[in-house]
């Protein structure tokens, strides 16, 4: 379904060139549901925007449903991302001048979806995410916890091939972490969606099915569960 | 992306960023506003000088007069050339059988002879006089000329006359006259006098439904006779024309209407040695025919007919002509102001949307991630841009609306005539403007926001 192959990535601060991806290799099969796992600075963001196809890799490859991303042009990688891959973030980032509704509509409104289709689907994933009746709201007027169920039924909708859910649960209390834990759980075992969920938690990386750890960059390859806790700082 | 949606998304943030909307749909209806207004002074000036120029000049008429040349088969240009003794072999000749073909011709509204016949002294019955030009036509066609009658009207009857409003004026006793005449002579920088001799000259007579004749001496011999002519009753009194005053009136040509009948008569009883006061061509033909036509652009077409029969033509277009050059310039420079101002105005937009765009970095990394390209994002820029260009130019309409009411309020009656008014063609015109204006300005932020580089937009510091 996804597989990294051998990616390197350096960014350069003045003249000098850092390297903060060290030729990782990994592989996530249809379905599954993994955490990709690290403190701030290891790493893990940056992958996670290669693999999302909102950067490109100094060397190696990203295979998504067989499509090869690294080599895709910037209009045929937003056509690629329309397609293929949804995105739950941080901080929800919902548009505020628009409906629930309109908000979980949005990537099939790229699509070109006709209204009543999309409206349709939205409906029916809002009920999923439990925000039945929530439709006419503005984001401003919903919680945390709710910003970030619309979020997950606007990652839903264009049924993607592969979620990245970047802390998607670092903005909220332990309660309503917990809310949206078991939907992303509950929909991975329902819809068999690829979930790719980025984390400093283990307690949050401890109920996916794998976890991927990056260290200074590296992949550590091994089973992660006993490994040292990872500090709990905020990512930037 | 479906046009609805991108309508809907751009009109959505048209509302909601109100100062930008503001500042946008100022500056455009600003330009826009300037357009239509200039556009329709030009024009309202030009209807109102076309109309005083048709009045002064009939450029709805055309003045036929005898031609010359051979014919050619199939017609073709009768110019003026040399008259021909025979008149069977004067092709050129202003017959009786060619006004009638010319009244049967499309468009023509009426045709009727002009001659002029010569000036005369014309002698109340109360002994004032004037001097007179004598025209010669029907006088119950007067009115398809655009000639209205103050008092009476033209009749069939021979001798009777209809003057102009300037005939009436001016009309002095002959003793007057000649004794303010000598006065003037020996003291000829007495202003007192001059002014007497103007304001005499202002000053109707009654003469409808009185009784004229015309003098003449006959200079060709030494103490020759002074002749008199017949009574002839005065059946009509025509308008001063429209936008004259008295005093513009005495400038205009004193005009005496006599029937072709009439003229006949008055020629032989003004005969002298030498010839008569009264020059007719022979009967059954004239000098002179002036044909109304139904409408300016028809006036080309009839005059090419009217030549086909060997007889020369002439008209005042040349000065519609004229004023359309001069009008075309002003309307021109009109336009270029307002597309000055447009362009100061798109400055405006670029910049409110610019900003604009800076301030939706984030919004815009969002679409981009969540699957817009490029296209789409610079299509829902210029859409916006359209849509405040639209309605800047709505504003602009209105404000064009306004400014040409309080323009009509200002100049009140002092306008003497002059209306402003907004032709409904310049409307478009304005919009179009405004339109382009918001989409041209509208094209470097889009391209800008098009490029927004999604993941640094959406990086949080």
């Amino acid at each position: 379904m996804l597989r990294v192959e051998n990616i390197s990535h350096s960014f350069k601060t003045g003249n000098e060139w850092t390297k903060v991806l060290h030729g990782i290799d990994f592989t996530v099969n249809q379905g599954e549901m993994v955490a990709l796992l690290g403190s701030s600075g290891s790493g893990k963001s940056t992958l996670l925007n290669l693999m999302a196809g909102l950067m490109k890799p100094l060397e190696g490859h990203i295979y998504i449903a067989g499509q090869d991303i690294v080599q895709l042009g910037e209009n045929k990688l937003a056509e690629f991302r329309r397609k293929h891959i949804g995105f739950i973030f941080q901080a929800y980032e919902l548009i505020t001048s628009l409906t629930v509704c309109e908000n979980v509509e949005l990537p099939l409104v790229f699509q070109s979806v006709s209204p009543k289709h999309r409206r349709l689907k939205a409906m029916e994933l809002l009920e999923q995410v439990g925000l039945k009746g929530k439709e006419d709201m503005f984001p401003s007027q919903l919680s945390g916890g709710q910003q970030q169920r619309v979020s997950i039924a606007r990652s839903l909708i264009t049924e993607p091939s592969v979620i990245f859910a970047d802390e998607p649960t670092g903005n909220l209390d332990s309660k309503t972490e917990e809310e949206i834990l078991a939907i992303l759980l509950q929909l991975n075992k329902t819809l068999k969606t690829t979930f790719i969920v980025v984390t400093h938690e283990h307690e949050v990386a401890d109920r996916m099915q794998r976890i991927f750890s990056l260290r200074d960059g590296y992949l550590i390859t091994g089973d992660l569960r006993d490994a040292d806790p990872v500090p709990e700082e905020a990512e930037p | 992306m479906k046009i609805r949606d991108i309508s809907r998304m751009a009109w959505d943030q048209v509302k909601r960023r109100k100062v930008v909307t503001g500042l946008c749909m100022t500056g455009i209806s600003i330009g826009c506003a300037a357009i239509i207004v200039a556009l329709s002074i030009g024009q309202s000036a030009q209807a109102y000088v076309t109309e005083e120029v048709n009045r002064n000049f009939k450029m709805d008429e055309i003045m036929v007069s005898p031609g010359g040349g051979i014919p050619s088969p199939g017609g073709g240009g009768g110019q003026a050339g040399q008259q021909q003794e025979n008149e069977n072999l004067n092709p050129g000749k202003l017959t009786d059988e060619k006004l009638e073909i010319i009244r049967g011709f499309d468009h023509v509204v009426a045709a009727s002879p002009f001659q002029e016949a010569g000036y005369l002294q014309m002698v109340t019955m109360d002994n004032k006089i004037g001097d007179v030009q004598v025209i010669v036509t029907d006088l119950s066609k007067l009115t398809h000329f655009d000639k209205t009658f103050s008092k009476g009207g033209g009749s069939g009857v021979q001798g009777t006359a209809v003057l102009n409003y300037s005939a009436t004026l001016g009309l002095m006793d002959v003793s007057v006259r000649q004794n303010l005449f000598d006065q003037m002579n020996a003291d000829p920088f007495n202003q007192e006098l001059m002014n007497q001799y103007t304001s005499m000259q202002t000053v109707p007579s009654e003469l409808y439904r009185k009784q004229i004749q015309f003098q003449m001496q006959d200079y060709s011999v030494p103490n020759g006779p002074l002749k008199q002519s017949s009574a002839l009753q005065v059946t009509g009194i025509l308008d001063l024309p429209a936008g004259y005053t008295q005093e513009r009136a005495t400038y205009e040509m004193k005009v005496i209407y006599i029937s072709p009948e009439t003229a006949a008569q008055l020629s032989k009883e003004m005969a002298f040695e030498n010839g008569s006061a009264i020059n007719l061509p022979e009967e059954g033909s004239y000098n002179t025919v002036t044909v109304k036509v139904d409408d300016v652009d028809n006036i080309k077409w009839v005059e090419q007919m009217i030549q086909k029969l060997q007889l020369t033509t002439s008209d005042n277009l040349y000065q519609q002509e004229m004023l359309k050059e001069q009008f075309d310039m002003i309307k021109m420079a009109a336009l270029g102001i307002g597309v000055f101002i447009l362009v100061i105005a798109s400055i405006s937009i670029i910049v409110a949307m610019t900003m604009s765009t800076h301030q939706r970095r984030r919004q815009i990394g969002i679409m981009k991630v969540l699957g817009a390209n490029m296209r789409q994002i610079r299509n829902m820029f210029i859409t916006e841009a359209a849509l405040l260009g639209l309605l800047g130019g709505l504003l602009g309409v209105g404000f064009s609306y306004l400014i040409i009411m309080a323009m009509n309020k200002l100049i009140g009656t002092a306008g003497n005539g002059l209306t402003f008014f907004i032709p409904l063609m310049t409307l478009p015109v304005g919009l179009a403007f405004a339109i382009m204006t918001g989409v041209l300005s509208g094209i470097y932020p889009a391209i800008s926001a098009s490029r927004t580089d999604a993941l640094t937009a959406i990086k949080r510091d």
